[in-house]
C-alpha cells in the first residue's frame, strides 16, 4: 500500500501535531483511516473489533508521534502500530489454543468438502492467525521476521503458516490439482 | 523431471518472494507443474492486493481527538506538578544545608515566587484550551519553537545537576518557563506568531 503523504509533508505535519495542532493530526487520520481500518478488518474477527483497532491505533499515534523518527515511511510506522493493536486483541482473547483446533479442523475440510469460493470469502474463512500472516506478508509486504516479531512467533512459523494458508486458499478457490 | 521431487508450497513461496534456494528456482523453471503453481501463487498475491479497501462505518476522529486532548492536558498538568514537587524538594534540601540564613531565605522566596508565576501561567494556558483550535502555519511554527524551548527548560529543571544548590539559577529557569508559557498563551489567544523572547 503506497504512502499517501509524501515524507517532507509528513515530517511537517508530525512537527505541528507534536506541538498540539489537532488540524495536523486530523490530516494524518484522514489520510490513513481507510488503510488502518482495512488492515484491522483483515486481522480481526468483526467490523466492531476493527473499529476499535482504528480508534486505539490513532490514539496511540497521538500519544507516540515522537517515536516516529521521521526518516522512514509514516504509513510504515502507523501500520506497525495498527498491526500490533490488532494482534494484541487477538492475543488478549486467548484464541491461540482454540484456534489450533479450528485450524486442524479447517485443514481437514479442504479435502473433504467441495468448495468454490471467491477470494474474499476464502480469505475470510482462513483461521485468524493464518489470515493475518497472508495479509501482512502478501499485501502489506512485511517480512517473515517482522511478522514473527509482531506475533511473538518465529520466522519459520510465519513461513509455514503462509504455505498452509495458500494451500487452503488453493483448494477453496477451486483450482485444479487441489490435492497437490 | 522423473526421479526428482516437486517443490513444496513453502519453497515456491520463497521463490515467488525472491528468496528461494537455487534448487527451487531451477526446479520451478524446468518443471511445468511447479512453474504453474508458482504462477498461481503470484496471481493470488496480485488478486489479494487488488481487493477493495474497507470504509469505516463511522467517523471516529471526534472520539480520538477528544481522548487525545484529555490525555495531553493530564500529561502537561502532571508534568508541571512533578517539576514543582522536585523544586520544593530541592528547596527543602537547601534549607537543610544552609539553615535559615537571611540570604538563603531570600533566595527561597524568589524561587517560590518564580515557581508560582510559572504555575499561574500554566493555569492560564489550560484556560485558553490550546488543544481546542487548529493553528495556521506561522502560529503553529511558533508553537513548535516555544514547545521545544519549554521542553529544554523542563529537562534542565528536572535535572538537579543543572542548577545544583543554587536557588537563583533554579528561579531563573522557572522565570524563563513562565515567559515561554506566557508567549504560548499569546499565540493561542491571538493566533499570531510570536516574534521571540
Amino acid at each position: 500500500m503506497a504512502d499517501t503523504i509524501p515524507l517532507a509533508e509528513a515530517q511537517s505535519l508530525v512537527a505541528r501535531a507534536r506541538a498540539g495542532d489537532f488540524g495536523a493530526l486530523e490530516h494524518v487520520y484522514r489520510a490513513y483511516e481507510r488503510s488502518v481500518y482495512t488492515l484491522a478488518r483483515r486481522l480481526t474477527k468483526t467490523p466492531e473489533d476493527a473499529e476499535d483497532v482504528l480508534q486505539e491505533t490513532f490514539l496511540e499515534v497521538c500519544r507516540s508521534l515522537g517515536k516516529w523518527r521521521g526518516d522512514g515511511s509514516l504509513w510504515g510506522w502507523i501500520r506497525q502500530v495498527a498491526a500490533s493493536k490488532a494482534l494484541m486483541r487477538y492475543r488478549r482473547e486467548k484464541l491461540r489454543a482454540t484456534e489450533v483446533l479450528a485450524d486442524d479442523a479447517a485443514a481437514g475440510s479442504t479435502v473433504d468438502v467441495p468448495l468454490r469460493l471467491d477470494l474474499e470469502a476464502a480469505l475470510e474463512r482462513l483461521p485468524e492467525r493464518s489470515r493475518a500472516v497472508v495479509w501482512l506478508h502478501d499485501v502489506e509486504g512485511l517480512t517473515h521476521e517482522e511478522i514473527a516479531e509482531l506475533m511473538g512467533m518465529t520466522a519459520s512459523f510465519s513461513k509455514s503458516q503462509l504455505a498452509r494458508a495458500h494451500q487452503k486458499l488453493r483448494a477453496w478457490l477451486g483450482e485444479e490439482g487441489a490435492g497437490r | 523431471m522423473s526421479g526428482e521431487r516437486h517443490a513444496t508450497a513453502e519453497e515456491l513461496l520463497a521463490v515467488r518472494d525472491g528468496e528461494g534456494s537455487a534448487w527451487a528456482k531451477a526446479h520451478a523453471a524446468g518443471c511445468a507443474e511447479c512453474g504453474g503453481e508458482l504462477y498461481r501463487l503470484e496471481q493470488v498475491r496480485s488478486q489479494l492486493r487488488a481487493l477493495p479497501a474497507f470504509v469505516p462505518p463511522r467517523d471516529r476522529w471526534g472520539v480520538v481527538a477528544e481522548r487525545a486532548r484529555r490525555e495531553r492536558r493530564q500529561r502537561r498538568l502532571s508534568g508541571a506538578a512533578g517539576l514543582a514537587a522536585a523544586a520544593a524538594l530541592g528547596g527543602l534540601l537547601l534549607v537543610a544545608v544552609q539553615g535559615t540564613r537571611p540570604d538563603a531565605l531570600q533566595a527561597q522566596t524568589t524561587l517560590r515566587s518564580a515557581m508560582a508565576r510559572s504555575q499561574a501561567m500554566e493555569q492560564v494556558l489550560q484556560g485558553v484550551d490550546p488543544d481546542a483550535r487548529a493553528l495556521g502555519g506561522e502560529a503553529a511554527g511558533a508553537v513548535v519553537d516555544l514547545q521545544r524551548r519549554l521542553e529544554t527548560i523542563d529537562a534542565r529543571l528536572g535535572d538537579p545537576a543543572q542548577w545544583g544548590n543554587d536557588p537563583a539559577s533554579q528561579a531563573q529557569l522557572w522565570n524563563e518557563r513562565a515567559g515561554l508559557l506566557s508567549a504560548l498563551v499569546d499565540v493561542h489567544t491571538t493566533h499570531v506568531a510570536y516574534a521571540g523572547l
